[in-house]
């Protein structure tokens, strides 16, 4: 994506963030971030390093042990229950474990995120089916989401995600079980949203062919550390090519 | 705004994911509707009855010795104090005899033969009343009988009291089916709705995540338990007037019904069972999305 679209406004901002599951494990110590408008960001870190931990944090799916969050300049701890909803409204998640409706249609499920937002029928027929090409998953439709295979259900776990055209969207590991033709659809998901919404995106994966190559921002977690990763210089990656 | 629609369609999909709970719960709301609703029909029927018997009770005195013109006054206030009396009429040895044989009409020659001082005179008292007042209409007669030259009371109120029981007996099953209508209402809404609940507890979840707010999720369940008040309060008053219908059909000749003027309720008691009831069963899912519910 063309880099001067990312604005000096951060969209998120995490402030000296400690998360400590009870009893003692420390999954995210001192965590200071800034994730900008407009951004499309890796977040990577080996299994255990915390990067779920901090997805959750910034959809308000956990709270910080200490420290401070800020979305869209508001403390997220200061948000009446009400306001998280209507948060949670723009910000798409694509959880690692999916959260899908096993009962209900591919369908379905996508349709429910748009659906709480009051969404008319018509504008949630033409996103899914918009969605489902885009993800190759046209044929799926009207399948239950429980009969189908891991990596397509990831997919609709994403295609849920970027239903209501959210202005975040928090993708954890997203690319786990695809092949590699697959993954280029996800990122040019991904990118779609970013270029025409300017949608902010947060990837947190450890598949190091999605990121090996980009030239957006890397973030490494280890042990619950940030560490910087090593900018590498932008190139045309694989995976980004236009 | 398609908030309206929406509202309406969870409500749908909540009704069709337990609809087997959800028609025995409208048979159980139905049910004690009718129940309740027959008893209290009756009750206030009996009530109407007895207002209009009520209003022609009178007491009797029978003296053993005419009041004079002098005396009157005197006798009058005598009463009056004891209770309010609507009117007093005095009457004589000769207006009895005449009265009688009024009533007898052609008959009245068997009176030829006979004293027409044979009839005692009598004080008629007609208090103001109404039916609950039955145990004071027997105060009233023990104190009639302490008047001088008091001989007997006759108050005809023996079986107004008996169906002062009656009404009375009647007010408890009203009070009873009442608070069955309570309980089942409240209760076996709030248990269906819990039902519902549970059957969507991971779809419940998984909306939370995706920023439904309060209203979305709640209001079509506060929404079902509306409708089951109201459906099941239509349903029962519904089968409760079927009822009625064919009861005055059956007996529409003069007769027990005609007596007593059997009528259905008017609308604003109707309007009130069935506000009642929404009223009940809203309450009912209150109660249960506030226990189960965390959003
Ligand atoms: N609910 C929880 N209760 C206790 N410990 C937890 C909980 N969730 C995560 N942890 C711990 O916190 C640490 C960070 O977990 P997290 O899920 O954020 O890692 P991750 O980077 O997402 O790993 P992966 O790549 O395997 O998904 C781990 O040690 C994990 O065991
Ligand atoms: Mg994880």
């Amino acid at each position: 994506m063309p880099k001067d679209a990312i604005t000096n406004e951060p969209l998120i901002e995490m402030v000296n963030v400690t998360k400590i599951y009870p009893p003692d494990v420390a999954a995210l110590q001192d965590i200071s971030l800034r994730i900008y408008k407009g951004e499309i960001l890796f977040l990577t870190g080996m299994s255990g390093a915390g990067k779920t931990t901090l997805i959750k944090l910034a959809c308000c799916l956990e709270t910080p042990t200490s420290g401070r969050i800020d979305v869209a300049g508001r403390d997220l701890s200061l948000i009446s229950p009400a306001g998280i909803q209507r948060m949670r409204q723009k910000i798409g998640v694509a959880y690692q474990d999916f959260r899908l409706l096993d009962k209900q249609t591919v369908f379905q499920n996508i349709s429910m995120a748009m659906e709480v937002t009051y969404a008319s029928t018509k504008a949630i027929r033409e996103r899914v089916e918009e969605l489902l090409t885009m993800l190759n998953l046209s044929d799926k439709r009207d399948k239950l989401t429980g009969d189908l295979s891991r990596g397509e259900q990831q997919r609709v776990a994403l295609a849920r995600a970027a239903a209501n055209r959210p202005s975040l969207l928090l993708a954890d590991e997203p690319t786990g079980n695809l092949d590699l033709t697959t993954t280029k659809l996800v990122i040019n998901l991904f990118r779609h949203l970013n270029e025409e919404h300017g949608s902010t995106i947060v990837v947190a994966t450890h598949d190091e062919s999605i990121y090996a190559e980009t030239e957006h921002r890397v973030v490494a977690l280890s042990n619950g550390h940030l560490s910087d990763h090593p900018r590498r210089t932008p190139q045309q990656g694989e995976l980004f090519e236009a | 705004m398609h908030f309206l629609s929406y509202i309406l369609r969870q409500t749908g999909k909540n009704l069709r994911q337990t609809w087997g709970t959800q028609l025995l719960t409208l048979l159980t709301v139905t049910l004690s509707v009718l129940l309740f609703a027959f008893f209290f029909l009756i009750y206030t029927n009996m009530l109407n009855a007895g207002k209009r018997l009520g209003d022609e009770v009178r007491l009797i005195v029978y003296l053993d010795q005419e009041i004079t013109e002098q005396m009157r006054p005197e006798l009058e206030k005598k009463i009056g104090d004891f209770g309010p009396v609507d009117k007093i009429v005095f009457v004589s040895r000769n207006e009895a005899f005449a009265r009688m044989s009024a009533q007898l009409g052609q008959e009245k020659d068997v009176l030829n033969d006979l004293d027409p001082d044979f009839l005692p005179p009598s004080i008629e008292v007609y208090p103001l009343k109404n039916l609950k007042d039955l145990s004071k209409i027997s105060q009233f007669s023990d104190f009639l009988l302490t008047l001088p030259h008091a001989t007997k009371v006759q108050s005809g109120s023996d079986w107004l009291r008996r169906f002062g029981h009656f009404t009375n007996l009647l007010r408890v099953v009203v009070f009873l089916s009442g608070s069955l209508l309570i309980i089942s209402m409240t209760f076996i809404v709030s248990y269906t709705l819990r039902l519902t609940v549970l059957s969507r507890q991971s779809e419940l979840e998984i909306l939370k995540l995706l920023g439904a707010t309060r209203a979305y999720i709640r209001l079509p369940l506060l929404l079902e338990g509306m409708l089951q008040g109201f459906l099941g309060s239509s349903f029962g008053l519904a089968a409760l007037y079927l009822l009625y219908q064919s009861i005055d059909s059956h007996f529409s000749n003069p007769g027990f019904l005609k007596l007593f003027d059997f009528a259905f309720f008017p609308a604003e008691i109707t309007a009130a069972i069935l506000l009642a009831s929404i009223v009940l069963c809203t309450a009912g899912s209150l109660f249960s999305i506030r226990r189960f519910i965390r959003i």
